[in-house]
């Protein structure tokens, strides 16, 4: 469990980025965290894994400090970070190496090194890639080695730091396809850090990040719901749901809570057939 | 005049066993303002073929020419080059000068133009990507937002005054607020200026909403060109290219197939509740 105890951190220059947070997040659950450029989201995953550390208050995983100095490669180790730009994040000229990197650091057998690699680059799809060279790969191949470095060393929280930004809307959607997966069934917890409100739909909560502090915390559904409020902090409504606002005041139509496409024609259908 | 390109070939690495061809026989026109939107799957050859509009890379084969200047020519390289303004991806990682002003002024600077008509041009730059001349002149570049960069990059540019703006993937890594303003601020640039602009991009709804003309690259050539109406109104098509049509235009597909008797041609929002209030009223009359 992660758990987030009045937490505030600034940088050198000036105001609180992030401010008197509070926060639990529970094994196993698969979270969005939402806001603008500079909204503080970004400083806030990094004290997750004590890359960054509070400047007050206190961040702990399964119960360990993040600024106790002995805990921190301990800590490194259950909180997984894939962050925005693939081409930063790989080391090494063959994918195999790149994802052994990680284990190897933590003095891992080497056996158990392979079998972790080969069921790394398994879970994200890219088994055939492992004797490639990585700069040959697209971006969404390259950020599921990133991904697999990260499953390599066997964490139980994901931390994905605007993982998909950089990426085409297909390769975007293999990376949350494959952690939706590594959620569902190897029960890892997914923290997902980014500014497309589609790939929050899927999640079980929203949080929602505003001038370092959480101005909501909240089911999709529920947030979606709150749209002029989430425009007048910089953000947006899956485009699901703003067409069926746009349906609905102009009297066309009432498509309920639909998020997706698939619920909104379905919704839509049955709404035309009554007429 | 206009940007030509004709039977445009460009083979990396040619003549060696890791040749590859890029761009295979491509030709079309960017008219005086047009907006011109490039579409693609990733590794299509979009990035390559826009490098080649200012003359950063030349053809294998063919001919690109800026109002009527040869960029094959290298005299006449550096007049076309004049005229296009070029931003590539994440331009705000490009930013290096000590403050946002003297980033803004490179350009202008280099063109030699007197002092005071850079001063001119700087203030009208910065009022058209909205940033407060007072508040942000002498700040660092590294102190500012994702957002504040990108705006900053895109000042440095439009104060050269391009008569062909070329941007790659201007909105990539900014907030829904980040990608509207640069969307709306590139209208601004034509409306004040009057450039034509050529606008690659993965967010088919900007371009659709945007766009005089649409250009879908695949493997290397042009698959199909045409109005944004002629593009997005083929969703299937398009999914099958592995780009993902206007949200509306995926809906009406979607709507058509169970059964909803919807025209074709429809890929923005305000088309798809207009259709589909059509038909409503039509059953209650009936």
């Amino acid at each position: 469990m992660l758990s987030l105890k009045n937490v505030s951190f600034s940088y050198e220059s000036g105001s609180d980025a992030v401010k008197n947070v509070s926060l639990e997040i529970g094994d196993g659950e698969f979270i969005a965290i939402v806001g603008h450029n500079g909204s503080g989201k970004s400083t806030l995953a990094k004290l997750l894994n004590g890359l960054l550390l509070p400047t007050s208050g206190t961040v702990t995983v399964n119960g360990m400090d993040t600024s106790d100095d002995d805990r921190i490669l301990d800590i490194r180790r259950h909180v997984g970070m894939v962050f925005q730009n693939p081409d930063n994040q790989i080391v090494t000229t063959v994918v195999r190496e790149d994802v052994a990197f990680g284990p190897e650091n933590l003095g891992i057998p080497t056996d158990e090194i392979v079998t972790r690699v080969d069921s790394a680059l398994k879970a994200v799809g890219m088994e055939k890639y492992a004797e490639s060279a990585p700069h040959m790969l697209s971006g969404g191949q390259k950020q599921r080695i990133a991904i697999a470095g990260m499953l390599a060393m066997e964490p139980e929280i994901l931390v994905l730091d605007e993982a998909t930004a950089m990426l085409d809307p297909i390769g975007r959607k293999e990376i949350i396809g494959i952690v939706r997966k590594l959620n569902e069934e190897k029960g890892i917890t997914v923290i997902m850090i980014t500014q497309y409100m589609e790939e929050a739909i899927g999640c079980e909560r929203v949080i929602v990040i505003n001038d370092g502090s959480i101005v909501m915390d909240d089911t999709p559904l529920a947030v979606f719901k709150r749209g002029d409020e989430l425009r007048s902090i910089g953000l947006d409504v899956p485009a699901a749901v703003e067409l069926r606002e746009m349906l609905k005041t102009r009297g066309i139509a009432d498509c309920g809570d639909a998020m997706t496409i698939e619920e909104l024609t379905d919704k839509l259908c049955l709404s035309l057939l009554k007429n | 005049m206009p940007i030509v390109v004709e039977k445009l070939t460009y083979t990396y690495q040619a003549g060696s066993v890791n040749a590859f061809t890029a761009l295979k026989d491509v030709s079309f026109t960017v008219n005086d303002g047009e907006f011109v939107g490039i579409i693609g799957h990733t590794g299509c050859g979009k990035s390559t073929l826009i490098q080649q509009l200012n003359g950063l890379m030349l053809p294998s084969s063919g001919r690109v020419t800026v109002d009527g200047f040869d960029m094959n020519d290298k005299k006449q390289r550096a007049k076309g080059r004049a005229l296009v303004g070029m931003v590539f991806q994440y331009p705000d990682y490009q930013l290096f000068d000590e403050t946002v002003y003297k980033d803004i002024s490179f350009g202008p600077r280099n063109m030699k133009l007197p002092e005071e008509e850079i001063a001119r041009r700087i203030s009208e730059a910065m009022r058209l990507v909205g940033l407060d001349e007072k508040e942000f002149s002498d700040k660092s570049p590294f102190e500012l937002s994702g957002g504040e960069k990108r705006r900053t990059a895109l000042a440095g540019i439009v104060a050269m005054y391009p008569k062909y703006l070329v941007l790659d993937e201007p909105m990539a890594g900014l907030d829904p607020s980040g990608r509207k303003a640069v969307i709306e601020m590139i209208e601004g640039f034509r409306k004040t200026l009057g450039c034509a602009v050529v606008m690659v991009s993965h967010s088919m709804d900007d371009i659709a909403r945007s766009a005089d003309k649409v250009i879908v690259l695949r493997d290397g050539t042009i698959y199909k060109s045409g109005t944004p109406a002629e593009i997005f109104s083929e969703a299937e098509e398009l999914n099958e290219m592995g780009l993902e049509p206007p949200f509306a235009a995926r809906v009406a597909s979607r709507l058509r197939k169970q059964g909803v008797p919807l025209p074709g041609g429809i890929y923005t929002n305000e088309a798809l509740a207009d259709a589909l209030s059509g038909i409503k009223g039509g059953s209650a009359d009936a």
